[in-house]
């Protein structure tokens, strides 16, 4: 993924197949040149790398070990649970029930693909839409603003704001009587029952959701930002660019890492979140109109005791976030040379 | 960019009408800490509190056992931390800049290991602290005691390595010039000075963002140490102690007291919020690049 360009390197040995079979077919051709570039420089290159992957590993150790123990174990147990029934007490209890909890997720009549994942999906994509561009805007304007420092601690108090607090705030403001439709009346327009109208139940909860994870994205773009090296800028200004065109041809090709992470954790966490959902509209309501898979898994887990069911949707959703993600990657990789 | 003729109004703008909605709810936060009782969520909606009252931080000051939650937040915090900055960084540097095989392969897992939905871990983490082997009286096969579930380690050992932490630093380690790791290749740096001395400084805005972000999410981290401190009450973080108030108290001033004590349990991240700041102001600076 990260064939990093001008890199000094000598592909030397052959211990590379194993990693090239995973994919990464991008591997550009010039580098065979390079591997028959002579046994001289050959024997050194080979030495080196030797080298570089004992550090690689070295450095890598503590987090494996980690995921080792706790991720990998955890996995197979969910794995376990997700072919079994379960009351989430006592392990003894534990019964094998083959493939039924999957099957039942997909049986007609139930809820799970509509509307539990096609919310989870819509809730996830309008998240990241609204909470990119907004805060690639934002963290873009605040470089031009005096008082960065004041803009800055302003837009992280959303990160430390608990969750309740902001859905409870933003409920109010979505009551008849509250801000938004106040607005809206004074602008000549009826009022709308955002939160108990399930065909504007979900979008209301979603611009909250983009706003709440906007303080992140912000703090994270504003460091990408930063590692843009300002002698482009000035070249450009040079060069007589307009800022608009500095705007697409140096900040946002530049801060391609940054947009990847930012997009990728943050359809993560919109695939993965309820807390704001529980808070506006307690178990998902009007209906089931805002019911999201987390919220369905917690409820069958925690609620019903349904620990089978619940491993099994959380299986299914984890092969979902890891296709949205791959996609993500194979997008940002295709417009160049690495993200 | 920066030297620019016309006053951007546009910037201020867009800047500012953000700025009113992101601080409405952290200030209604701070206004319904000084509410009555009743007061809390009766609608028409009002943000002013009808007077000043002082009483909830006094209600949550003498209800809660503050040295101890704060012991308690402030170590767990500081640990997990600390050890997600610098395990980030390594394996960050291992995945954006060194070559070795099987580097995908373990990006990928990285990026996999925060895809599941976190209440799948919550049993099986505390399965493995109860039998973590030779800890609380466990045996070499770790059973016969408590593990490490009765000390600090529990509240700990499950955020100690963070893969939103690799993948941030891994991102930004990338766009460090490899002409300025080549250089210090060169001059005969080994590959942890390389770290050290060139990869660490170049990083710093975006360190200072992981931990900021980890230092928020480990403080504010409540379930897994609810599920800990159910186990042994001495482990008890700020957030589960506040969360506690609510079966205390009566619930007309139930929210209001939960907010003053959420106030007391911010204060304290906004401080080291503004602390770093600096490290936003100047960005990298290229310095050893010709």
């Amino acid at each position: 993924m990260a064939t990093t360009v001008g890199s000094a390197d000598e592909d030397g040995d052959g211990g590379r197949a194993g990693t090239d079979a995973l994919g990464r077919g991008d591997e550009d051709g010039g580098r065979a040149g390079v591997r028959a570039a002579g046994s001289r420089a050959g024997a050194a290159a080979h030495r080196r790398r030797r080298r570089q992957t004992v550090v690689a590993y070295l450095f890598l150790t503590p987090s494996l070990l980690f995921f080792a123990i706790f991720l990998f174990l955890p996995l197979l147990f969910a794995v376990l649970l997700s072919l079994s029934r379960w009351a989430g007490f006592d392990l003894a209890d534990i019964r094998p029930v083959g493939t039924e909890n999957f099957a039942a997720l997909f049986a007609r009549g139930s809820s799970f693909l509509t509307p539990v994942l096609s919310n989870t999906l819509l809730y996830a994509l309008g998240t990241v839409v609204l909470a990119l561009t907004g805060a690639v805007l934002v963290a873009h304007c605040i470089t031009n603003l005096r008082f960065q420092g004041l803009w800055r601690t302003l837009y992280f108090l959303p990160i430390v704001t608990t969750v309740v607090a902001v859905g409870n705030v933003w409920k109010y403001m979505y009551e008849p009587g509250g801000l938004v439709n106040g607005v809206l009346n004074a602008l000549g327009l009826r009022s709308v029952a955002f939160l108990q109208d399930p065909a504007t139940a979900l979008p209301s909860i979603v611009v909250v959701q983009a706003w709440a994870s906007l303080g992140s994205a912000i703090l994270v773009l504003t460091a990408g930002l930063k590692a843009i090296p300002r002698s482009y800028y000035e070249a450009a200004e040079l060069d007589g660019a307009g800022q608009f065109t500095v705007f697409t041809r140096i900040t946002l090709p530049l801060l391609r890492p940054s947009l990847l992470f930012v997009c990728v954790t943050q359809f993560i966490t919109g695939l993965q979140s309820f807390a704001l959902i529980t808070v506006m509209t307690g178990e998902g309501g009007p209906g089931d109109a805002t019911s999201v898979a987390a919220l369905e898994m917690y409820q069958r887990a925690f609620k019903y005791g349904d620990w089978g069911s619940a491993s099994a949707a959380a299986l299914v959703l984890f092969v979902l976030i890891l296709v949205i993600t791959l996609v993500q990657l194979w997008l940002f990789r295709r417009k160049g040379e690495d993200a | 960019m920066r030297r620019r003729r016309r006053f951007p109004w546009l910037s201020y703008l867009l800047v500012g009408v953000g700025a009113v909605v992101t601080v409405v709810p952290f200030l209604d936060m701070l206004l319904t800490s000084f509410k009555g009782a009743g007061e809390y969520g009766r609608l028409p909606y009002r943000f002013l509190p009808e007077a000043f009252e002082l009483s909830n931080y006094r209600e949550a000051f003498v209800r809660l056992d503050l040295p101890l939650l704060f012991r308690n937040s402030v170590v767990a915090t500081a640990v997990i931390t600390g050890s997600v900055l610098l395990t980030s960084s390594l394996a960050g540097y291992a995945l954006a800049k060194l070559r070795f095989p099987g580097r995908d392969l373990i990006f990928r897992l990285v990026l996999a290991t925060m895809m599941f939905p976190p209440f799948v871990f919550f049993i099986p983490h505390f399965l493995i602290l109860v039998h973590w082997p030779l800890a609380g009286g466990n045996g070499p096969l770790g059973d016969g005691g408590a593990g490490l579930t009765v000390s600090l380690a529990a509240l700990v050992m499950p955020f100690l390595v963070s893969g939103f932490g690799i993948f941030l630093m891994r991102q930004f380690i990338v766009s460090v010039p490899d002409e300025m790791l080549e250089a210090a290749r060169i001059d005969g740096a080994g590959e942890f000075t390389v770290w050290w001395r060139i990869v660490v400084p170049q990083t710093k805005p975006v360190a200072v963002t992981l931990a900021l972000l980890t230092f928020v999410s480990a403080w504010n981290e409540y379930i897994w140490a609810l599920l800990v401190s159910t186990a042994n009450p001495r482990l008890m973080t700020l957030p589960v102690g506040i969360q506690t108030l609510q079966s205390y108290l009566d619930p007309n001033r139930m929210v209001p007291v939960m907010m003053a004590g959420l106030m007391m349990s911010v204060l304290p991240v906004l401080l080291l919020f503004l602390l770093l700041q600096k490290y936003y102001i100047r960005g990298v600076m290229l310095s050893g690049l010709k």
